[in-house]
């Protein structure tokens, strides 16, 4: 939980704007969203449409990515659900940078490769197309709609 | 006793029987296990349960847990077979021996492995994949490349076993280190079902995590084999020398399987 909460700090603080802003080597998160296939929903009611949240076709699929307060991502591939888990973890560059520690995020699916969201412009959608490419022809089951805790 | 070796050694008609083993594992319980047990503990146990510990992955425990789980089924393989020498073997991903071949784990290594061995015909069922398939599936190489020796040997050098806060992002951890640039890494490499909650599914998790015990025996030959850590007390959210590993039986503490003599198998 306390993961969480850091990544709703980073995102949603004064601060934390300040140092995703200064992290993202003047790449605006907030200014520049992506024309989306067809245009996010407003209808949960619960928060205002973060500029990042997608809703477009990759690779023949359709991929939908919502940014949520409290760290519940929202993922769905063909209407399928993706849960996704924040945990805080070393990464290890394979291209020989150094090691540093982030917020990645795992799923069932890549339950052993974290995905960095939260310095990425576009983390969530790297993190889709990446599951999108290990599925292939074939689509999400229930089990990966399943939740858990880290 | 188990003399558990590298696949690069093994005959086709020893990978023939370790194969046939774990299909009748498939559909036979022993023990009070199946196959499918295997698979229902990983899911379970990878996530933060109940008693708020990390007992699999993430966390100290992450070595004696899998050492215990791997002993258990070398037990019912050995039991579901008949045959008391039947040994989880070993596989050295930084070597050129492939456990891909069709008379041992299955040669389709792209999407789905539909024909030859662990495929439906042949008698391997997937269960509860994340995946909409009834086949087990690969992606060998698409996500990640496989550690060489000298990451091994770096990985290897960390003196340290692991140390507070006990979880991924400790960086002085020889568990860490391990963890993620070898096991994680080899997860991700094989891809497919290897890369899910539900990895257990495909038959080469066994043959890499004996590799990854084999490599943690390695370095207690170098640093000890007493080093666990955390050692006594009360640690929060990680299992201490003197726990017991859930699900395993009482007793099955880290401390009770650091020496693989004293339960049973060796490695060479």
């Amino acid at each position: 939980m306390t993961d969480i909460k850091r990544r709703d700090v980073l995102r949603y603080s004064a601060a934390g704007t300040a140092i995703a802003a200064s992290a993202l080597v003047g790449a605006q998160a907030l200014a520049a969203p992506e024309p989306a296939a067809g245009a996010p929903e407003a209808t949960a009611g619960q928060q205002k449409i973060d500029p990042r949240d997608f809703d477009e076709i990759y690779k023949g699929k359709r991929i939908r990515g919502r940014y949520l307060l409290g760290g519940k991502n929202e993922l769905l591939i063909n209407g399928k659900a993706l849960a996704l888990t924040a945990i805080p973890t070393l990464f290890v560059p394979e291209d020989g940078r150094k090691p540093y520690v982030g917020i990645g995020l795992i799923s069932a699916v890549n339950h052993y490769d974290p995905v960095e969201i939260e310095l990425s412009i576009d983390g969530l959608k790297k993190l889709v197309r990446k599951i999108v490419d290990i599925l292939g022809d074939l689509e999400l089951s229930d089990e990966a709609a399943q939740a858990h805790v880290h | 006793m188990a003399v558990r070796r590298s696949i690069a050694t093994m005959t086709s008609a020893e990978k023939t029987a370790f194969a046939n083993a774990m299909r009748q594992l498939k559909t036979t319980s022993v023990n009070g296990r199946n196959y499918n047990w295997y698979i229902d503990q990983h899911i379970t146990f990878f996530a933060r349960t109940s008693d708020n510990i990390s007992h699999a992955h993430q966390s100290p425990s992450f070595f004696p847990w899998h050492r215990e789980y791997l002993r258990l089924l070398e037990f019912d393989l050995q039991t579901v077979s008949g045959n008391p020498n039947l040994f989880l073997p070993y596989w050295d991903w930084t070597g050129s021996v492939s456990p891909f071949t069709a008379d041992f784990c299955g040669a389709i290594t792209n999407g789905s492995v539909s024909s030859g061995n662990f495929s439906p015909n042949w008698g391997w069922s997937v269960y509860r994949s994340s995946i909409a398939t009834s086949f087990l599936q690969r992606r060998l190489g698409q996500n990640a490349s496989r550690p060489t020796a000298t990451t091994v040997n770096n990985v290897q050098s960390y003196s340290v076993y692991d140390q507070s806060p006990w979880n991924s992002t400790v960086s002085n951890s020889y568990r860490n280190r391990n963890e993620i640039e070898l096991h994680n890494r080899v997860h991700n490499y094989v891809g497919g079902h290897m890369g899910t909650r539900e990895a257990p599914n495909d038959p080469v998790f066994w043959l890499h995590h004996c590799n990854i015990d084999r490599l943690w025996w390695l370095w207690q030959q170098s640093r000890g084999i007493d080093t666990y850590q955390p050692r006594t007390g009360f640690t929060g959210g990680v299992i201490d020398n003197t726990e017991t590993m859930r699900p395993f039986a009482a007793g099955r503490t880290p401390s009770a399987v650091r020496d693989i003599t004293a339960l049973g198998y060796s490695y060479t």
